[in-house]
């Protein structure tokens, strides 16, 4: 490749005429107040792990200051963020080969050892690591943020019919997991989503 | 038992919710967020779970903290992707990541008609800004880039939707930015290194612009072969200066 020499914080400069503003102090501190929170939590959520979900969370930050432009162009920065952070986090979970895959094990044990049944956010989680691995962050977007299929294809610049059929790969998955760990339980049919 | 995953409801959403309180909202749409929050006990069980967030946020991560890790961040180096390492290594290239100072850039380059080596399709113009020695300022068309400047790179106001930026040179081909084609600068600033001359090329299209597709039609038919159908291309020579 052309050889050249990235400077880190070259998007960070000083304006000078249509230079984009300088991510200075007070972007910082404005995206801490408006979306730390939610990244931190959606990273703690996934990652199970206090330090691993603040280095996520700060590493989601980096990148977004890195490609400012596409932060500031997107239609909604909370939904760009939790999308990012919740790719991030997946990728983790990918990389770190840990036993993320027999969380739905695990959880089973833990409930019916205190006989009751698992939390909605909790078993999504659990089920995570049934589906393959682009459904995995639909079904994040869809069942714990709550964002409907059209605005779940705006954030991740997908077609609505691929967002339904990530859906339908999640809850078939799912449902064949969830038939060992939680035989009482069933799910609701793909046709049924809003 | 049919059990409840969650997912959105007809009005209720907890990413609403979170862009109300990000102050995204506006108009109508604030308004029926805020009328719905104030009347729907699942919404506002939403809110106090985003409130408790916030206090967990203060608890395990102060903003003195987050922001000494940003600044950490944005200073490290760039872990390599993978295929990008294996490419570097079959072609025994270094490119250096450095830590430093960030540096304003100034440099308009308008490719003019006729001349020579210069091709900008639409009257599109190429935008670049340098600076050398912490002192910013235009170089005239055609004028060689002074050696150690820091570079970057400005797109036009096309009306397409999607760009990306290469740089492409006797070592081959860097990908310097694909995203949203928004009119200004773009991508991460550079040092040219390396030997002779090259070409700035920048390919913008109304679909988004694949940096891997990209790099490799550049690497197998150099600048002729940037675009494909539909995208506009404008590539910029680029000189090298005396040391």
């Amino acid at each position: 490749m052309a050889r050249l020499e990235v400077i880190a914080g070259g998007r960070a400069g000083p304006a000078a005429g249509p230079l984009p503003a300088p991510p200075a102090a007070g972007l910082v501190e404005e995206l801490y107040r408006r979306h730390a929170a939610g990244v931190l939590a959606r990273c703690r959520y996934l990652l199970r792990d206090e330090e691993g979900a603040r280095d996520a969370a700060q590493e989601v930050f980096v990148r977004a200051l890195r490609a400012l432009p596409e932060l500031r162009a997107s239609a909604s920065p909370t939904a760009y963020l939790m999308t990012a952070a919740t790719h991030h986090c997946l990728n983790v979970l990918r990389a770190s080969r840990a036993a993320w895959r027999e969380e739905l094990a695990r959880l089973a044990r833990e409930r019916r050892a205190a006989g009751i049944a698992p939390e909605a956010r909790e078993l999504v989680r659990a089920l995570l690591g049934a589906a393959p691995q682009e459904a995995q962050e639909i079904a994040v977007l869809y069942f714990v943020d709550e964002l409907t299929q059209a605005e779940i294809a705006e954030a991740t610049g997908r077609s609505r019919p691929t967002v339904r059929k990530r859906l339908r790969e999640f809850l078939a998955a799912a449902r064949g997991a969830l038939r060992e760990a939680f035989p009482e339980l069933s799910l609701p049919e793909p046709e049924e989503l809003p | 038992m049919m059990t409840e995953l969650g997912g959105p409801g007809v009005a209720c959403s907890v990413t609403r919710i979170r862009r109300l309180e990000a102050g995204e909202l506006t108009g109508d749409e604030r308004a029926r967020t805020e009328a719905h929050l104030a009347g729907c006990a699942r919404c506002r069980a939403s809110a106090r779970e985003l409130a408790a967030e916030r206090e967990a946020l203060l608890a395990s991560l102060p903003f003195e903290r987050f922001a000494a890790g940003i600044a950490e961040g944005l200073a490290r180096e760039e872990a390599q992707p993978p295929r990008r390492r294996a490419l570097r290594a079959g072609m025994a290239l270094a490119a250096v990541l450095v830590v430093a100072a960030a540096l304003p850039l100034l440099l308009r380059v308008v490719p003019g008609p006729g001349e020579e080596g210069w091709r900008a399709k639409g009257a599109l113009e190429l935008t670049v800004w340098a600076s050398e020695g912490g002192r910013v300022r235009a170089l005239a068309a055609g004028e060689p880039v002074p050696s150690g400047a820091s570079l970057r790179v400005g797109l036009p106001a096309a009306g397409l939707a999607h760009a990306a930026v290469a740089l492409v040179d006797r070592d081959g081909v860097a990908v310097l930015f694909s995203g949203p084609a928004v009119a200004g600068a773009v991508g991460d600033a550079f040092e040219w290194t390396g030997a002779e001359d090259g070409w700035l090329v920048a390919v913008l299209d109304d679909r988004p612009v694949d940096r891997d597709a990209l790099r490799a039609r550049l690497a197998k038919g150099g600048v002729d072969a940037a675009g494909g159908a539909g995208a506009e291309v404008i590539v910029r020579p680029l000189a090298r200066g005396a040391p």
